[in-house]
């Protein structure tokens, strides 16, 4: 167990990696259809919000040290509770997961593999996680630390590179499509914030649970700012994104990057990064699914459930009809996943297990009073 | 040991079947099995369809041709309802697969461009091989004649002249780059209008025939131009739309307002009018030292717009008796310049708003800073109200010297 704990940057880089993973594919150009000009604005004010969940989350779990929403989800009501809470979560990671991944490859499908049949795109990402997920957790949030890095200097070299095709203008008007919509409706943004989930299960994993508050404090707020970076960089260079749907916009935005007649054509290089990023993500999420399951079943030897998930991926991936389906449950039913899965149903679950920690302390305390 | 053998077994089936899989798509983007396409141009055929021009190059005719030999494009046509269509037709008759990815210069005919080009720039950027910086060029000729003449006159790849020959905006301002990507964005923008490079062949009569509809050489363009020579493409001028449909055309000094509008030109060369001789002129080199600060306001329901432009320069024609020295001397061409200057940006943008009703400065991005939302926006109706804009324009500029001569 000692070896699958993780250090403070590795856990940051985990949930830095679920919000990246969602900006490759669709996430800025649905933030931006959501609040369309009002986007920064509304971002800031979802991201303080998001920022205050995660305060909120983090003290209901230094009430229970150590352990994750499932080992709490038991002591607020027993094992039906803990392996309903289970199925959830391996259901909202594998369903999200799938998705992300059936979006991706259609994109690299369209722009890569024209003629290369979809099954076996998603196939070559379900055997690298397969073989990825043989390794411990730690393993994957090493190599997860070295990604991430990469994916950072490439969205800021992106928006550093475009800064000439920018037009400042197009924050304007400032209230998008009205107050109402970017301070009400944009508060579907939240479900943006997808990395937050990952909140409930790192307890066990860090090595420093003291350093747990700077971990989901900077890990979140360098989420906002990442996704402040990724929709400047779309809302700055195509206002013509609220009106039209293009698949990838950062991918697109990275085609515009040229210097001079000699450094064109970078996109290959942002994607080859980009598909590593995925994998980690999908490697990632994987095992948080496979290590949930082992803990309701009471399963010892995780190997056997690797090809089993990696299959579960793979069939859920392929099951929308077309990239309508699969880009209509991407964005929008995930965000309402992440809404009600990640921020109403956990928080729910921590504030009534508190409160039974609370209720019972008292009982306790008047026990032995009256002894 | 059974289960070892299985493993493997299974794993090698697995590397054939992706190798099998992935090789379609491989075998699709092999250089063996593509045409290489360097231009497109698309024209109206007589029997109302697109006639759809392709320019290739044959990538071994330039390795074995040498560095002294310009390497032959070929160009083929076809008639076809769509440019979907007409691709396949080539594909068909040229037995390999046309891939756009090189292609540098997309050529619309001024006949096609009245009629709204919409359709075909939605299906232009909906395909992944097409490049965002690939240029719009409007032809004065039909498109295939333009890309006929297309020819570079001092490099051996027509690849290199395509990939050069808008750069000479940036230091004449007589021509602007207009990319596919820009055209695209400005076409779905409700706040500013789409423009194009406006190209044409010049005359090829040895000697000049002085029928220009130009005044002077300020105000030539593609197909107006005082050029003569070689008979070759030119892409002097800018050619302007209202959405997807050619309304008119710039000439270069309404370019070069143009450029300097959109921060495109680096420096660029003007004739003022002397201050201390009537009827004489200055040649300056001026550059621009920021941006153009573009402010708008909604008076009384009228769009006021506000410019105004910092410039260095310095004097590039040389007189006898000059006195370039002297800083009362220095102050009045400044002063001249700046005169120039507003003229003739005031002029080019009433020519954008009454003329042309086209926003293609972009300024409706910058009068969205007086709503508050987009409906109200919306409901202001901004690329009909361009028309009845004001503007004011101040320009400030600073003469700082001759060049190597200052005092004759």
């Amino acid at each position: 167990m000692e070896t699958s704990k993780i250090t403070a940057a590795e856990a940051i880089s985990i949930i830095l990696g679920i919000f990246v993973a969602y900006t490759l594919v669709a996430l800025p150009r649905s933030m931006l259809e959501t609040t369309k000009t009002a986007t920064l604005i509304n971002l800031i004010y979802v991201g303080v919000i998001a920022l205050f969940i995660t305060f909120l989350i983090y003290k209901l779990l230094i009430k229970f040290p150590g352990n994750d929403i499932v080992d709490i989800a038991e002591y607020l009501g027993g094992k039906t509770l803990k392996t309903f809470i289970g199925i959830v979560f391996i259901f909202y990671f594998l369903f999200s997961s799938s998705i992300l991944l059936r979006n991706f490859c259609e994109c690299l499908k369209i722009v890569y593999y024209p003629m290369t049949s979809l099954v076996f795109i998603i196939l070559t990402f379900i055997i690298t996680i397969c073989i990825t997920l043989r390794h411990r957790f730690s393993s994957i949030a090493k190599v997860n630390l070295l990604i991430i890095p990469l994916v950072i200097i490439s969205i800021m070299f992106l928006f550093i590179a475009n800064i000439k095709n920018f037009s400042l203008d197009n924050i304007f008007p400032i209230f998008g499509d009205g107050v109402f919509n970017t301070f009400v409706t944009g508060l579907g943004n939240l479900g943006s914030f997808g990395g937050i989930t990952l909140l409930y299960f790192l307890p066990p994993y860090l090595k420093e649970p003291q350093k747990m508050k700077k971990v989901y404090l900077t890990s979140v707020i360098l989420g906002i700012v990442y996704f402040l970076l990724c929709v400047s960089i779309i809302l700055f260079m195509f206002i013509s994104l609220m009106y039209t749907n293009q698949i990838m916009p950062l991918y697109s935005a990275a085609r515009y990057i040229e210097f001079g007649n000699f450094f064109q054509r970078l996109e290959s290089i942002f994607l080859l990064i980009w598909i590593l990023q995925m994998i980690c993500y999908l490697s990632i999420v994987t095992k948080l699914s496979i290590s949930i399951f082992k803990k309701i079943t009471n399963i010892r030897d995780e190997k056997p459930l690797i090809l089993v998930f990696g299959l579960l991926i793979f069939a859920i991936s392929l099951l929308p009809k077309n990239y309508a389906i699969s880009k209509f449950i991407e964005d929008y039913i995930y965000h309402y996943m992440v809404i009600i899965i990640s921020i109403f149903l956990g928080i729910s679950l921590l504030i009534l297990a508190y409160f039974k920690k609370r209720k019972k302390k008292e009982l306790n305390a008047n026990v032995e009073k009256s002894i | 040991m059974l289960k070892n053998l299985s493993r493997k077994i299974f794993i090698v089936i697995l590397i054939i079947l992706l190798l099998l899989a992935f090789s379609k798509s491989y075998a699709t983007l092999n250089i063996d099995n593509l045409s290489v396409i360097v231009a497109m141009g698309i024209d109206i055929s007589d029997k109302n369809h697109l006639q759809i021009s392709f320019q290739f190059t044959n990538p071994s005719s330039v390795s074995e041709s040498g560095t002294s030999e310009q390497a032959p494009s070929i160009i083929y046509s076809v008639d076809a309802s769509s440019i979907s269509s007409g691709i396949n037709l080539i594909n068909t008759y040229i037995g390999k697969s046309v891939n756009l990815s090189h292609c540098k210069v997309i050529a619309f005919s001024e006949e096609i461009a009245s009629q709204g080009i919409s359709d075909e720039i939605y299906t232009l950027i909906n395909d992944t091989q097409i490049r965002p910086s690939t240029n719009i060029v409007i032809s004065k000729t039909s498109a295939r004649y333009y890309l006929e003449h297309s020819k570079p006159l001092f490099e051996n790849l027509i690849t290199k002249y395509y990939e050069v020959f808008s750069a000479s905006g940036s230091y004449t301002g007589f021509t602007a780059n207009a990319t596919i990507g820009d055209f695209f964005n400005s076409l779905i923008c409700q706040s500013c209008e789409p423009f194009a490079i406006l190209g044409g062949v010049t005359n090829s009569s040895t000697e000049s025939t002085g029928a220009t509809n130009s005044e002077n050489d300020t105000t030539t363009k593609s197909n107006a131009s005082s050029l003569f020579g070689q008979s070759t493409a030119e892409n002097t001028g800018l050619a302007v739309f209202k959405e997807d449909v050619l309304v008119g055309e710039l000439n270069s000094i309404e370019t070069l307002c143009f450029s300097i509008m959109r921060n495109q030109v680096d420096g660029f060369l003007i004739s003022v009018p002397n201050p201390n001789k009537a009827n004489s002129y200055i040649d300056l080199h001026v550059t621009p030292l920021t941006s153009p600060k573009v402010t708008v306001d909604i008076l009384n329901g009228t769009p006021y717009i506000r410019v105004n432009c910092r410039f260095t320069g310095r004097i590039y024609s040389m007189e006898d008796n000059a006195d370039y020295l002297n800083n009362d001397m220095l102050n009045q061409i400044s002063n001249s310049c700046n005169s120039y200057l507003e003229s003739i940006l005031t002029d080019y943008m009433y020519k954008t708003s009454k003329a042309l009703n086209s926003d293609i400065n972009g300024f409706g991005k910058t009068a969205r800073g007086n709503f508050l939302t987009l409906n109200d926006f919306y409901d202001y109706h901004w690329s009909e109200k361009y028309k009845d804009s004001f503007f004011e324009v101040s320009i400030d500029s600073s003469i700082r010297s001759s060049s190597l001569l200052t005092e004759s």
